[in-house]
């Protein structure tokens, strides 16, 4: 079952995003986007109607599953990333899959089974503002993201600004990491192709939903995150079969000619 | 008492005293320095208040260790269940945040605000790591009385992700020694007996003799290892000057020469 409004496989012709970049009007319509994070407020009024699906974590000894929650954000984290994303995409729906407070830490164990359960479920665009500097989850979390990837999901996560490195930011290959600007309009974003973490987008002081119906003003990578989260939900309901790979290259080329129109 | 209960109790209350000693000698200027450590902190972020938040390893919960600011001595030892609020998140998610204006009722983990009375506003929190673990939260709340009310920005949030990593090299440090507090905890028999003698050595350092009762002690000690003719030599005269003391209300009279 496809999430997104297209399939995750490639059938038929190859879609190739186009140089008139008519996916800029989009607007995330018949799009689905997952959030691995607190949960989301269903009732906020900026989020009602949005949200089609919400799971969250249950730990049984070393086993996680995902049942249907309906009890929302935990901690207010998940409703403002869904918010940023709906500003960016109005369209785009949500999918809920809540990881925190699952196992009483929340350990990267759950983070994990929530990327899986994501990838299982055919999710095109999976929005990550967590991550895990234990380096026993440097391999399970490789091997996940690359079945992510030829599995056609596109991964967007976080990355953390801190000393040591985090699982799976540092994975330049098969996701797309960000880390926050001051810059304020989503469009423009920044590609720096070669390093660890590529991609920048607005991430200081952003106004957005926050749980309990109000709003607070954030600033952090996580909150740049699901602005880059909600232009490819654009993108996907302009080229439904959009890969990986041509999602960066789109977003390279955006950013070339930002970063080219204001020399 | 028997003869040989009394030298096992004797020596299990000084194995107590030795091992109830190392872990405060540890520990309570850890105390201070993390304190410290917040209070130049603030200033520099023009914070108006800091805590540190600690991960209890069975429950997951975050516990105020240290903090400073209006409320310090009401949210030290409060906890905070396992992923509530943004110092929950920040726990999880390994990822730092500043978070603000709050322009209705929700938000912030309110019952921190309802058990101090305190009115959060502006929260930056970073996470504590220290190798590959998340080990806590350090937070900054609202802004200091001489600074506008206004969000943390991203530079000051690099700058306490700077002093985070020192903040954590202490809260490890300082649990190091809390290992040895609960080693204090199987030595004695009771709560209350660790306690009696974690009171007494409070007491006794806190005095100014106390320096010079550490040297007799070292001279004691020093005595002792030569042998078991000087550990009685050493103990007849000590107990000839007591008893002459004892007799003598006003205690022996010593003039530097």
């Amino acid at each position: 079952m496809s999430r997104t409004g297209g399939s995750t496989q490639n059938k038929g012709p190859t879609p190739k995003p186009s140089s008139d970049r008519d996916w800029l009007e989009a607007t995330g319509r018949g799009v689905t986007v997952a959030i691995i994070d607190s949960g989301v407020d269903a009732t906020h009024p900026e989020l009602a109607g949005r949200i089609v699906d919400e799971v969250g974590a249950r730990v049984e000894g070393s086993k996680v599953t995902f049942t249907r929650v309906d009890d929302g954000d935990l901690a207010g984290h998940g409703t403002a990333c869904a918010g940023i994303i709906t500003k960016v995409a109005p369209e785009a729906k949500i999918a809920s899959i809540r990881v925190l407070g699952a196992s009483g830490s929340g350990d990267a164990q759950v983070f994990l089974a929530g990327l899986e359960y994501a990838v299982k479920q055919r999710y095109k665009i999976i929005n990550l503002s967590l991550g895990t500097t234990k380096p026993q989850f440097f391999a399970p979390l490789h091997d996940l993201l690359d079945r992510a990837y030829q599995a056609g999901c596109i991964v967007i996560a976080a990355a953390n600004n801190l000393p040591q490195p985090s699982f799976p930011s540092i994975f330049s290959s098969s996701l797309i990491s960000v880390v926050k600007s001051e810059e304020t309009d989503p469009l423009k974003f920044g590609f720096h192709y070669g390093e660890v973490i590529e991609l920048t987008a607005p991430g200081v002081n952003i106004r957005t939903p926050w749980f309990g119906g109000g709003y607070r003003t954030l600033t952090g990578n996580s909150f740049a995150c699901p602005h880059i989260t909600g232009l490819l939900a654009r993108m996907v309901e302009t080229y439904p079969d959009l890969t990986p790979f041509q999602a960066k290259a789109e977003l390279y080329a955006v950013a070339s000619r930002n970063a080219h129109n204001t020399r | 008492m028997s003869e040989s209960r009394t030298e096992e109790f004797m020596e299990r209350f000084r194995v107590l005293i030795r091992i109830t000693d190392l872990s405060q000698r540890l520990a309570d200027p850890l105390k201070e320095v993390m304190t410290e450590l917040l209070e130049t902190s603030c200033t520099r972020l023009k914070a108006a208040g800091a805590s540190i938040l600690v991960r209890k390893e069975d429950s997951g919960a975050l516990t105020f260790l240290a903090a400073t600011g209006e409320v310090a001595d009401q949210v030290i030892g409060l906890e905070v269940p396992a992923g509530k609020g943004i110092a929950g998140f920040v726990l999880m998610s390994g990822q730092p945040m500043a978070i603000s204006q709050p322009d209705d009722e929700s938000g912030f983990y309110a019952e921190v605000d309802k058990a101090t009375g305190f009115s959060t506003e502006h929260i930056l929190a970073i996470p504590l790591r220290f190798r590959n673990d998340i080990i806590g939260v350090l937070e900054y709340v609202n802004r200091a009385a001489d600074a506008p009310s206004e969000a943390f920005t991203a530079a000051e949030m690099d700058v306490a992700t700077v002093y985070a990593e020192s903040v954590a090299a202490l809260v490890n440090a300082f649990f190091e020694g809390d290992l040895l507090y609960d080693l204090s905890s199987r030595v004695a028999n009771t709560e209350e007996e660790r306690r009696e003698v974690q009171t007494w050595l409070r007491s006794i350092r806190d005095v100014s003799s106390h320096g010079r009762a550490l040297e007799i002690a070292a001279l004691i000690n020093e005595l002792a290892s030569m042998g078991d003719a000087e550990i009685e030599l050493c103990r007849k005269v000590l107990e000839s000057i007591i008893a002459y003391s004892r007799s003598n209300l006003s205690g022996l009279e010593f003039t530097d020469e």
